[in-house]
């Protein structure tokens, strides 16, 4: 061969093969593999930095993959949301419906009603994408609840990361609205009483209320503008800043890494756990999967606002037991059991009872929520790098708090279902508001109270929870005790082993390295194929 | 007896549509109906003290063919010189008293099933409302349903129940009261042929959700009162509890004409109590509540308990 | 393992770049190994899975193909999802390798020197600039910040008119004609006790407006005139009252009338309102009566309005006076 060539790049000294072994063996050690990673990283630089990716350590703690429900239920809201804009008219004008729902037909509805019903009864698979995005968005809201809960109790919103906790904070008040805003645009009696509320909560606020109002609606209610601004609003503002919010939170990720709970081999400047590729994406994207599937059951299965049932949304109009869904109950509960304090003096009116639940209330918990890393510190003086997390009874002042927060707005959500549960459980009306104008403040108390003595019962108590190594009792023949841990149960050795690295070369067996070269084709590419383990 | 005497004057065909004595003015000769139409209220101790004057105004006038009198057609007999109005109405619905056969039968029912609550000349007491020109569609609604005779005094509301009484019997005792002192509306048989669905579920959701929701699961009202579920309904029931407004629910009479009437009773028999859930298990009626729980539970716990399947624990 | 430098081909300096450590790993090391306890068995499954899920989501190709119900394309669609997503998961934590694996976290934080650097970059050129020039700094923030204040203008302004008095007025006045959502005109004798009905004044029963604001609830609580309020004697002609459908809580259609409590009660909070003493709430967060609609019987037995509404009807808002 030429003796120019140790300048050159290399693959221009590889001459041409004249057989196919000779073709593979041009190749080099990794076959196309390696060709095509030679070829991106020359033009993009990606070998180091992509080598790194794949050896990014996820932590395996199930508790963490909350969060990717949330991303993935994401997904399929785009994808579901994708092929319903394709169907959906986003206009208040009145149109005849004409179509195989028979109690429908001939009645005047909305343009937004009819293609929602048409896209339901009369598009394959309308109806299946259809509840796949109304389960989808339940779900999506869901899971960032509960893992902004996981986040919360373990600690992970310390520094560095109070910025995603923010951001987190951000997605699930984008989530919220957007959700709301979803099920509005269907135009339906049920989700119309729901934006009448939404209006008259508007107008509730001092000085701009009625500005907002009317700038919002474009006038009066119901007017007929809000359908196409929410749509929107719906399909391209908030979703654009999700997804953006989504990418700067996952960004924050990668850069910052992923906490972990203590354990063996685990320290503040380390990360143990199963490496990107293949495991962690072979898993995750098993999870896309699953997600998708089971969100795909869900919209056959269980059926999610059947509008047809409800009908046009008509001003004048409302059905009894109308609530909002889950992620609104809270607000609604709280509208429901505040007392009727309206202040009125001066010439001008301040619906207090509107106001505080529905504006005030709401502002407090977001706030309580964003400002949460403050609050902590403020409590804590506890000032530093935090990746490790705190097992939630560790610290049982934040828990019990946690927790009497998340009882209160489940009692606010349930306050939401007064006419439901009174139905249900065969009970005056009156009687089950007034009980809920109690619990909302003795419930949170009580919670308090016990998760706190909860927590500090099981600190007591080491390995609780844990499944534990039996000791094993030997007797000698001269009549002295043993006790000696049994062997691991199978599966548990895994546990106690210490973390390695993620090794860059694996030997294919004993003292192999590389795949072996079957002919070298270039001589001086060829040396030193077979890797002797010194 | 009454049966026997069919003869001079009197045209008798209580099938719906048959042709009939017509009497378009509204101010002909009624003979032997009082004014009824309705629960006597002020009768009832219901806790709850009406203004003095409350009473029941006649049937007799109002919008035509909005389930009073003065409907397009109207059939009359003769006994004994005195013409009684045996059925009235409009194709879309029929109204009818109750043979006069019924009455000694219905009497014998009455003695021993309501007469220990409502006294054996039906003038009620201190629990229970005076039933004289209450009118045969009332009667008939709350035995035929089974809220009569009622299991316990001691409710606020009594409640849809298998009946005690078979629907013939119902129509017998129905027959007796309504003899004490003949009341219209009289028991109404929708013809439910041509009924306009579209038009039912406009007038469903205007007058009937408010109350009933719109699925019509029925759900609590004020003080220990509730909206029954109409899925048990009959397309009878529901059209003589529309018309007589029982306990709570008000009275739909002028504001409601037969055809409308007939429209709203076909969408409940029809489309309510057999609900198009194209998309699966429909949760109940209950709306966003129920769907809450399955996502939260199902949907988020589901692939939560996957992803402790998936991962380690700590 | 052990942590050698390999050089795979020999190359020195490998383009000028100097070599990374590459740890090895043993074929055998317990952190390569499966973490399945039966191997073969788990691969087994995994196959069946991912089979099932192909012929499952081919299934749903087939009923879409026919047009099947939506509870068929769901389950296939969600069953062959799930099946080909668990047998990926499982592949995924059964047979590759665990671990544990441990990576190092680099410090975030860049070293004092590079954050003094950094802080001086902007403090000191700041300084430099600023000093020499600080009116133009001043001139730039106010004008930024008027910026700031105007561009929000067309994003609200434009949006909708203000409010004036669209919420002060309804379509009721003196002598409209009380009509049901038909357009019937009501008489004097269309509903019984106990009866009760949507109006609207003549006209406005087809607008989108008038269902938005003008619906009224009308009842008839007598046959005799009623009083519901001192001062308004003449308001309940035979029996019959008025009152605005729209809740003074959010405005939601009070349709909810129980004839025996005598109480309209809101569907959407539970208010409750006493038809006989002017709608005035006594349960729930609604804090006002319904406004009430003075009544009148015209020559002809139809029903009238006395005059439109005293007061502004529906929600409370800040511009709200009463009177």
């Amino acid at each position: 061969m030429s003796t120019t060539e140790a300048t050159e790049p290399r693959a221009k000294r590889i001459a041409l093969p004249r057989t196919k072994r000779e073709a593979q063996a041009a190749l080099g050690p990794y076959g196309r593999t390696g060709k095509i990673v030679g070829e991106l990283d020359e033009r993009f630089g990606i070998a180091k930095g992509g080598r790194t990716l794949l050896d990014k350590i996820f932590p395996d703690h199930w508790s963490f993959m909350l969060g990717e429900i949330a991303l993935y239920s994401f997904v399929v809201l785009i994808a579901t949301g994708i092929f319903l804009s394709l169907y959906f008219v986003p206009s208040a004008d009145q149109v005849i419906y004409h179509g195989p729902y028979k109690p429908l037909d001939g009645q005047r509805v909305s343009a937004a009603f009819a293609s929602t019903v048409d896209l339901s009864f009369s598009v394959r698979s309308g109806l299946l994408m259809r509840q796949m995005h109304h389960w989808a968005a339940n779900v999506f809201v869901g899971s960032i609840v509960i893992h902004m809960a996981r986040i919360f109790f373990t600690g992970a919103f310390r520094k560095p990361r109070e910025t995603n906790w923010i951001i987190g904070t951000t997605l699930l008040i984008m989530a919220i609205l957007n959700g709301f805003i979803g099920y509005s645009l269907p135009d339906d009696l049920v989700s119309g009483t729901g934006l009448r509320i939404a209006y008259s909560i508007l107008l509730s606020i001092p000085f701009v209320g009625s500005y907002l109002a009317t700038f919002l609606f474009g006038g009066n209610f119901p007017g007929t503008l809000i359908i196409p601004r929410f749509y929107i609003i719906h399909m391209l503002i908030l979703p654009a800043i999700i997804a953006v919010l989504i990418g700067v939170h996952l960004g924050l990720l990668v850069r910052q890494k992923h906490t972990q709970f203590p354990g063996r081999g685990r320290t503040e400047h380390n990360v143990v756990g199963s490496p990107m590729f293949p495991t962690f994406m072979a898993k995750t994207t098993g999870f896309l999967f699953m997600v998708s599937g089971a969100l795909a059951l869900l919209g056959g299965l269980a059926q999610i606002n059947p509008i047809w049932q409800f009908g046009s949304y008509k001003a004048d109009r409302i059905s009894y037991a109308v609530q909002p869904d889950w992620y609104m109950g809270w607000l609604d509960g709280a509208l429901r059991i505040m007392p009727s304090w309206e202040w009125t003096g001066w010439g001008h009116t301040l619906p207090w009872e509107v106001f505080f639940p529905a504006i005030l209330f709401p502002g407090l918990v977001f706030n309580v929520a964003f400002g949460w890393p403050l609050i902590e510190r403020m409590f804590t003086k506890d000032n530093e790098l935090h990746n490790l997390l705190d097992r939630p009874r560790d610290r049982p002042k934040r828990t019990a708090f946690g927790a009497a927060f998340f009882a209160m707005l489940f009692v606010m959500f349930l306050a939401s279902s007064t006419d439901v549960l009174a139905n249900y459980f065969h009970v005056s009306l009156n009687v089950v508001l007034w009980f809920f104008r109690f619990a909302v403040f003795v419930v949170p108390l009580l919670t308090y109270a016990a998760t706190w003595k909860i927590c500090r019962e099981m600190q007591g108590v080491r390995g609780i929870g844990k499944r534990k190594r039996a000791l094993v009792v030997t007797r000698t023949a001269s009549g002295e005790y043993r006790t000696e841990p049994s062997a691991p149960r199978p599966g548990d050795e895994r546990d106690e082993l210490q973390p390695e690295p993620v090794p860059v070369l694996i030997e294919l067996e004993p003292g192999v390295t590389v795949p072996e070269r079957t002919s070298p084709v270039d001589g001086a590419v060829g040396a030193g194929v077979r890797q002797v383990k010194r | 007896m009454m049966v026997a005497a069919m003869g001079l004057g009197g045209v008798l065909s209580l099938a719906s549509g048959a042709s009939a004595t017509t009497t378009p003015s509204s101010s002909s000769g009624v003979g032997g109906i009082s004014s009824g139409g309705g629960v006597g209220a002020g009768n009832f101790s219901s806790g709850v003290s009406l203004p003095p004057g409350v009473g029941s105004p006649s049937y007799l006038g109002g919008p035509k063919n909005s389930g009073g009198a003065n409907a397009s057609v109207r059939i009359y007999r003769t006994v004994g010189g005195k013409r009684h109005l045996v059925a009235y109405g409009s194709s879309a619905i029929t109204y009818k008293t109750p043979p006069a056969s019924y009455v000694p039968l219905g009497q014998a029912l009455f003695a021993q099933n309501c007469s220990s609550c409502h006294g054996a000349d039906a003038q009620g007491s201190a629990i229970a409302p005076n039933l004289v020109g209450v009118g045969p569609a009332t009667v008939d609604f709350w035995v035929s349903t089974g809220r009569m005779p009622a299991a316990t005094t001691n409710v606020v509301q009594a409640n849809r129940k298998p009946p005690r009484l078979s629907p013939k019997q119902a129509l017998e005792v129905a027959a007796f009261v309504n003899s004490l002192d003949p009341a219209v509306p009289y028991v109404p048989y929708p013809n439910l042929k041509g009924a306009n669905l579209a038009d039912g579920a406009d007038l469903f959701s205007l007058n009937c959700a408010a109350c009933h929701t719109i699925t019509g699961m029925g759900d609590a009202l004020a003080l220990s009162t509730f909206s029954p579920s109409l899925h048990a309904a009959t397309a009878q029931q529901v059209a003589e509890a529309i018309r007589t407004g029982p306990a709570n629910m008000p009275r739909f009479t002028g504001n409601l004409l037969d055809s409308q009437l007939r429209d709203v009773v076909a969408y409940v028999t029809e489309s309510i109590q057999h609900p198009a859930d194209p998309g699966g298990s429909g949760l109940g009626g209950i709306g966003p509540v129920a769907e809450g729980f399955i996502g939260l539970l199902f949907g988020v716990g589901g692939l939560a308990l996957i992803c402790f399947w998936i991962g380690d624990r700590a | 393992m052990s942590n050698t430098t390999n050089e795979p081909d020999g190359h020195e300096g490998h383009g000028g770049r100097t070599p990374v450590p590459m740890p090895v790993a043993r074929f055998d090391d317990p952190h390569m190994q499966e973490a399945a306890t039966h191997p073969q068995r788990t691969e087994r499954i995994i196959a069946l899975s991912f089979v099932l899920g192909t012929l499952a989501v081919a299934g749903f190709g087939a009923a879409y193909w026919v047009d099947g119900p939506p509870w068929v394309l769901a389950v296939t669609f969600g069953a062959g999802l799930l099946l080909l997503g668990f047998g990926l998961t499982a592949w995924g934590k059964y047979l590759m390798p665990q671990g544990p694996f441990v990576e190092e976290r680099h410090r975030l934080a860049s070293t004092a020197d590079e954050q003094d650097a950094m802080s001086a970059a902007l403090v000191q050129r700041t300084g430099v600039v600023v000093k020499r020039r600080r009116m133009l700094g001043g001139l730039f923030a106010g004008g930024a910040g008027i910026f700031g204040i105007v561009a929000i203008f067309p994003l609200l302004r434009s949006l909708g008119p203000v409010p004036g008095n669209t919420f002060d007025v309804t379509n009721w006045r003196r002598n409209s004609l009380l009509v049901d959502s038909n357009g019937r005109p009501v008489r004097v004798d269309t509903l019984q006790v106990g009866g009760i009905m949507t109006v609207f004044p003549a006209g406005a029963q087809n607008t989108e407006e008038g269902q938005a604001v003008d619906q009224t609830v009308l009842i008839r609580v007598s046959t005799d005139d009623i009083t519901t309020q001192p001062g308004r004697e003449s308001w309940g002609p035979r029996g019959y009252v008025a009152y605005s459908k729209l809740c003074t809580h959010l405005g939601c259609p009070v349709g909810l009338y129980e004839q025996q409590l005598q109480l309209l009660v809101c569907p959407c909070h539970q208010s409750m309102f006493n038809v006989l003493d002017g709608a005035v709430p006594n349960f729930g967060p609604a804090p006002r009566p319904l406004p009430q609609l003075p009544l009148k019987v015209d020559s002809s037995g139809h029903l009238r309005a006395q005059a439109g509404y005293d007061q502004a009807v529906g929600p409370g808002f800040w511009e709200r006076t009463t009177r």
